[in-house]
């Protein structure tokens, strides 16, 4: 069976690339032509299913960048909380989505709006939402784009016309108070859709749905799927819940597997101390929180997994982070980072094979051992305040902008955070029925780390050893994600508003330009009747970058955060 | 020691809130709210170190908002900013807050 597949996914993989290199010639978007990742197309969240967020066009490279000028704009309207998507384009189509899940479809040459889609939401679900109401983007597949909105449901709309093909409640959202501001995935006629869920009292579920029809064909909840992991939470703690796949992760056509990471178990902070398999809030691993966990895509069944941070009590989630599939020396290796800062490398089955921190403000263990990603020298809090700060902070040393990979230099590109927070941990009382109420456990503050200032920094780095080639450093963190080109150059649209671009191979800045607003959601490259354009979004506003203005002052302190504009550019 | 006053506070919080609101007491009642508790689980995620300094949200001690600003901010809230409460937080749980709000001092140590 296995072999029939793989000879139809190489059939198709070989279509998709030919099809793919006639510009304009519309073809389905379907399983093998995001596999093949073709360069004309951004058609899946970073790219393609290995999770690059790289681009094999070098028209605009190392040379040309200097004349690399604005082609066009777009203003979305209504940016509550800024910008956050990664544009798609499939055959000169350009797709993307904006607060409240606004979907526009633009011509990719000149920007003209096709169509565009904007959902009635539950305004008074919506208002009463934390985590709300920015949408990080959409899926393409079967002729159709997928979106999540914040009141619990799953969108798909014709390709062509943007008219609804179905529209899904998956989740209670009036109950639990969170929907879904991640993108979808798109992989063999199945659109899967993790929802928030790391800080509510419900289970972190991942839907599976039919592409066609949206009908539901399996649901994982992250938190206590059966009984046997409702072991690992001591005194039926798994009502207090948390979990949550909230950022879209991979598929693997090779094995049907669905790569996914889950979010951190609530409360955020416990008061177990260094008891925490006996004692505290939630006693036990709380298996599958902060994780990464394989899953058949025909089925939702747990193929396997790795918990990246057993009985997690710093809230650095497994969801955060792209899974970047590498071929190395005839081993296959899925790279993928923690919100902890540090890198877990595995095989195809998630078997640890490295792990190397990208941060130094690191304090929450004294490290993880690299054969068996296993804890060491962790650090448990009991209730009270704490001596030292927490370090990284409650933003995380990655956050969910996503790094990117080059195969021509070989380099991973990725953004860490050096930072930390105070923290006073509170013995709560269990939150088990959701109100408008988060379950954080403890309260905190946002200061430098120890050893000096905060700051961000891009790091060029080999992503099996992690060898750090070289280091960008900006004031403040860069929460945008990064693309990296065949034009040997990486692009780093940076929190003050400013795109750069590097030598992939130096790090040498070549090129910068002001987009007006702080940038947090998604950089990507096309191209459409052989022009090749950069397409990024800007827009700040967030659960993050809302702590800007107060740490930071200017720019942050004056800039809009419901604000927000794709800029898209070409050479001169 | 601070904490001790808050509940104090809190305490004459609900029986003046509830003699206000006029609402019947029965054996279903939803228990008053704990404010250091829903400052440590919900508010503090944006008003830092328990709403003594600035994060996402600004900071609380010493505001120069007036009590019905605040009720009026933590029942509807603000679109992109401050969730509404309305629907999940009493007249009395929201005296409360206001109350805790009035009452914080800078962390001793």
């Amino acid at each position: 069976m296995r072999n029939k597949q793989d000879v139809a996914l190489g059939l198709m993989l070989a279509v998709g690339a030919v099809v793919a290199a006639v510009p304009g010639h519309a073809q389905p978007v379907d399983t093998g032509r995001i596999a093949a990742g073709s360069p004309n197309d951004w058609l899946t969240y970073r790219g393609a299913y290995n999770g690059w967020n790289y681009s094999g066009l070098d028209q605009i490279n190392a040379s040309t960048v200097k004349d690399l000028s604005v082609a066009w704009l777009h203003v979305p309207g209504r940016s509550t909380r800024g910008l956050q998507s990664v544009p798609l384009v499939a055959d000169g189509v350009l797709y993307y989505t904006g607060s409240y899940s606004r979907v526009f479809a633009l011509n990719g040459a000149t920007g003209q709006v096709i169509w565009s889609y904007f959902p009635e939401l539950d305004d008074m679900l919506v208002a009463r939402q934390t985590h709300s109401p920015y949408n990080r983007g959409a899926a393409l597949g079967q002729g159709k784009v997928f979106v999540g909105t914040v009141d619990g449901r799953l969108i798909a709309l014709d390709m062509k016309t943007g008219k609804v093909a179905w529209d899904t409640k998956l989740q209670d959202s009036q109950k639990l108070t969170v929907g879904f501001t991640g993108a979808p995935l798109y992989a063999k006629g199945t659109v899967v859709i993790g929802s928030q869920g790391g800080e509510w009292p419900g289970r972190g579920p991942i839907y599976g749905v039919d592409a066609e029809t949206g009908k539901v064909k399996w649901t994982f909840l992250t938190v206590a799927p059966t009984d046997e992991e409702k072991k690992s939470w001591g005194n039926d703690s798994w009502r207090t819940g948390g979990g949550g796949g909230w950022m879209p992760g991979t598929y693997d056509p090779g094995t049907n597997t669905l790569y996914w990471g889950t979010a951190n178990p609530a409360p955020l902070y416990d008061w177990s101390g260094a008891d925490w398999k006996t004692s505290g809030a939630r006693p036990g691993d709380n298996l599958y929180t902060s994780s990464v966990i394989g899953l058949d895509i025909d089925t939702g069944k747990l193929k396997f997994y790795h918990q990246e941070l057993p009985h997690d009590a710093w809230d650095f989630d497994s969801a955060v982070g792209e899974f970047v599939t590498i071929d190395r020396d005839g081993q296959k290796y899925i790279v993928h980072p923690n919100k902890s800062g540090f890198i877990f490398v595995y095989d195809s089955n998630l078997k640890v094979k490295n792990v190397y921190p990208i941060v130094d403000a690191i304090n929450f263990v004294k490290t993880i051992n690299p054969q068996t990603g296993e804890l060491v020298g962790r650090r448990d809090f009991a209730a009270g305040k704490q001596a030292a700060p927490l370090c990284p902070a409650i933003s995380g040393g990655v956050s969910w902008n996503s790094g990117s990979y080059n195969p021509k230099t070989g380099m991973y590109y990725k953004i860490g955070n050096e930072w930390c927070i105070t923290l006073d941990v509170v013995k709560t009382t269990p939150v088990t029925e959701p109100a408008a109420q988060l379950n954080i456990g403890a309260n905190f503050k946002l200061v430098p780390p120890p050893e000096g200032q905060i700051y961000g920094h891009l790091d060029a780095r080999d992503p099996i050893t992690g060898a750090k080639k070289w280091e960008v450093r900006y004031p403040e963190p860069p929460m945008a994600s990064v693309l990296s080109t065949a034009g040997n150059l990486v692009f780093v649209p940076d929190s003050r508003g400013i795109l750069h671009a590097y030598s992939a191979d130096t790090g040498g800045e070549l090129w910068n330009h002001s987009d007006g607003l702080g940038h947090q959601g998604g950089i990507m490259s096309y191209a459409v009747n052989g022009k090749q354009y950069i397409a990024v979004v800007a827009g700040f506003g967030g659960m993050v970058s809302d702590d800007y203005a107060p740490t930071f002052g200017e720019p942050y302190k004056s800039m809009p955060r419901d604000d927000g504009i794709l800029v898209v550019y070409a050479l001169k | 020691m601070v904490r001790f006053s808050f509940a104090v506070l809190l305490l004459g919080a609900r029986i003046l809130g509830h003699a206000s609101a006029q609402q019947p007491a029965t054996a279903n009642a939803k228990p008053p709210v704990d404010v250091p508790q829903l400052f440590a689980t919900t508010c503090g995620w944006c008003h830092s170190d328990g709403g003594r300094v600035a994060g996402k949200g600004p900071q609380l001690m010493d505001s120069q908002r007036t009590d019905d600003f605040i009720r009026t901010r933590i029942k509807i809230g603000k679109e992109g900013a401050m969730p509404a409460f309305g629907s999940a937080l009493s007249d009395t749980d929201i005296d409360a807050i206001v109350h805790y709000i009035r009452a914080l001092k800078p962390e001793q140590g």
